[in-house]
């Protein structure tokens, strides 16, 4: 299968006033398209920076990061955004909605940035409110929804665009067990029947039980996978 | 436009701040609006006021008079086309509140030399006719409820009726065109002149007309060549630069009024600055998810300038709207119309430099946010 998504010897430092850390080594990482993919380990392993560098929210300090064929490193501020917009949606873990909008105007904002009708817009809204089951909550502000719902309305908002990828971070990590399944399953419908490819950062193992594949770092390196595991 | 809904939504995410903030807006643009309207009006008096006629006074000081023997004089000068004397003949009508502003003219030269004044024929021979006839305003003849035909007693306030008494009864015969009313009312200057007990055969000053505005201050000064060195010298000006003087007499208001405009918006910049720099400090997750969601730096930018544009704009479009409301009510107690036009534009030029002055800086901040710090809250 090839891969959607590869991380060739990818370093990544911060500054902390002159001292500069060190957060990933050397790492590489293939993740083929419609895998769903989580990415475990400690606080403070590195998940959350290479989810950032896959999304094409953050840059390399070294390496290579190709994502559907392009090398996503290379890319400018304006021509990351734009990219992003394309081809990935994102879910936080606390959900990120417009508080003064409703729910079906959450999930149009990324089709703002397309050149899709007015009414092409609403249709897509509405299916992909069908989609994760709040066609009767589109009117409602985020404060008038649970946290499932509001979860939920994010995902709308990551998928309503038809991206290849999802990156969640942490996304049932505010949920109820209950939600959390909910979202779970409805992440692991999206790959398996919409053919997304998924990548989600948790700390939860039962969480993880929903991917196809997991990924432990730590310290900023990959610990190596049990053989077979990968789907 | 599409991005319209989300521009709104971000203008009222915090309602009671958003409305207080629009409450002082809203009132800096009334206060902008009455206060340029009212300098407008005053200019506009004074442009009004036609460079062809001109004014012609004692040369010692406005209140002293000149003989009516000047007038014959005067209409002999090349240039002049018509003279009338003018006396002022302010009185009240039943209260001393019931001011009624009149003046005693030669009514046929009168209304030659202020041509827009509008009088019928009719009325025109029936102050030949009346020796008390008066044509009074449309406006003022509605306030006191006069119409033509009624005599109605005016008490002066500088003129002693022949009898000893203050009150000259005044016959109405015509009723003059809101417009084109001139003065509230117009007497007949033999009458007074007759009727009064000092000061007869004299004028307050003279009105004249002259062929020619680019030629009036020639004509001018061949009117004051005729009586110089003679006991009564007189000052011949245009009556646009009397208005001018006049408006002068009572201060600078063009500056008086844009010092305090200027207080005003620099004290709002302030406060706008500091509600949209707050608004986006309370934003910048969200500034984050749109960010990460695919929109630009520029487009960030965009869309926090659109806001506070936006903003200011629909503010003060209540407040010069309420402005041009009241404009009605400030030329009721003031006298002159302000002027609306101008204003306005000038008005949303303000709002505009408004928005871009307060909402770039924060606009800048969030166009600069890193998404990866943004939602890590760094």
């Amino acid at each position: 299968m090839d891969a959607l998504v590869s991380v060739k010897k990818v370093v990544k430092r911060y500054w902390r006033g002159k001292q500069a850390v060190e957060v990933l080594h050397n790492l590489d990482l293939e993740i083929p398209a419609g895998q769903f993919v989580a990415l475990m380990g400690p606080s403070g392993s590195g998940k959350t920076t290479l989810l950032n560098l896959i999304g094409g929210l953050d840059k390399p300090t070294q390496g290579e990061v190709i994502v559907g064929g392009e090398r996503i490193d290379r890319l400018s501020g304006g021509q990351l955004a734009k990219w992003r917009s394309r081809h990935v949606g994102f879910v936080f873990q606390f959900y990120n909605l417009m508080p003064t909008l409703s729910a079906e105007a959450n999930v149009e904002l990324p089709l703002l940035l397309t050149k899709l009708s007015g009414k092409q817009r609403k249709a897509n809204v509405a299916a992909a409110l069908e989609l994760v089951g709040l066609t009767d909550r589109r009117k409602h502000k985020p404060n008038e929804l649970s946290g499932g719902q509001q979860q939920r309305v994010a995902i709308a908002r990551a998928i309503v665009a038809d991206p290849t990828l999802l990156v969640c971070d942490e996304p049932t990590g505010d949920l109820d067990r209950e939600s959390a399944e909910e979202v779970l399953s409805l992440l692991q419908m999206l790959n398996r029947e919409q053919g997304k490819t998924v990548i989600m950062v948790t700390h939860d193992p039962k969480a993880a039980e929903f991917a196809s594949r997991i990924v432990h770092l730590d310290k900023g390196a990959l610990v190596a996978e049990p053989a077979g595991v990968a789907a | 436009m599409k991005f319209l809904p989300l521009v709104w939504a971000g203008i009222w995410r915090k309602r009671g701040r958003a409305i207080l903030t629009l409450l002082s807006i809203v009132n800096a643009f009334l206060i902008f609006g009455l206060l340029q309207g009212l300098a407008s009006g005053i200019d506009n008096v004074a442009k009004e006021s036609s460079a062809a006629v001109l004014m012609t006074t004692s040369k010692v000081s406005l209140i002293e008079p000149l003989p009516m023997g000047h007038a014959a004089q005067i209409r002999n000068v090349p240039g002049v086309t018509a003279v009338t004397p003018m006396v002022i003949f302010t009185g009240t009508y039943r209260t001393p509140t019931q001011y009624v502003p009149a003046i005693a003219v030669n009514v046929d030269e009168y209304l030659a030399v202020y041509p827009k004044v509008k009088a019928s024929a009719a009325a025109r021979q029936a102050m030949r006719e009346t020796r008390n006839g008066a044509l009074v305003g449309e406006g003022i003849a509605k306030s006191y409820g006069w119409k033509v035909g009624d005599t109605v007693p005016i008490k002066s306030v500088l003129w002693v009726n022949r009898d000893g008494s203050t009150t000259w009864p005044l016959k109405i015969v015509g009723i003059l065109p809101k417009g084109a009313s001139g003065p509230g009312v117009m007497v007949n200057y033999d009458y007074v002149d007759e009727g009064r007990s000092q000061a007869k055969g004299t004028t307050s000053f003279f009105m004249l007309k002259t062929v020619d505005p680019k030629r009036a201050t020639q004509i001018g000064a061949a009117v004051d060549r005729l009586f110089a060195n003679s006991p009564n010298e007189t000052r011949t000006i245009t009556a646009r630069q009397m208005a001018q003087s006049q408006f002068k007499q009572i201060g600078d208001i063009a500056l008086v009024i844009n010092a305090i405009v200027g207080a005003i918006f620099f004290a709002l910049l302030f406060s706008v600055g500091a509600v949209m720099a707050q608004s986006m400090r309370e934003r910048i997750p969200e500034l984050a998810v749109l960010k990460t969601l695919g929109f630009t730096d520029g487009g960030v930018l965009g869309l926090l300038l659109a806001e506070t544009l936006v903003f200011c704009l629909f503010c003060a479009g209540i407040g010069l709207g309420l402005a041009e409301a009241a404009f009605p009510l400030v030329k009721q107690s003031i006298g002159f119309e302000a002027a609306a036009g101008p204003i306005l534009f000038a008005g949303l030029g303000f709002a505009v430099a408004l928005a871009l002055i307060s909402g770039l800086p924060p606009a800048v901040r969030a166009m600069r946010l890193q998404i990866v710090d943004a939602l890590a809250g760094r």
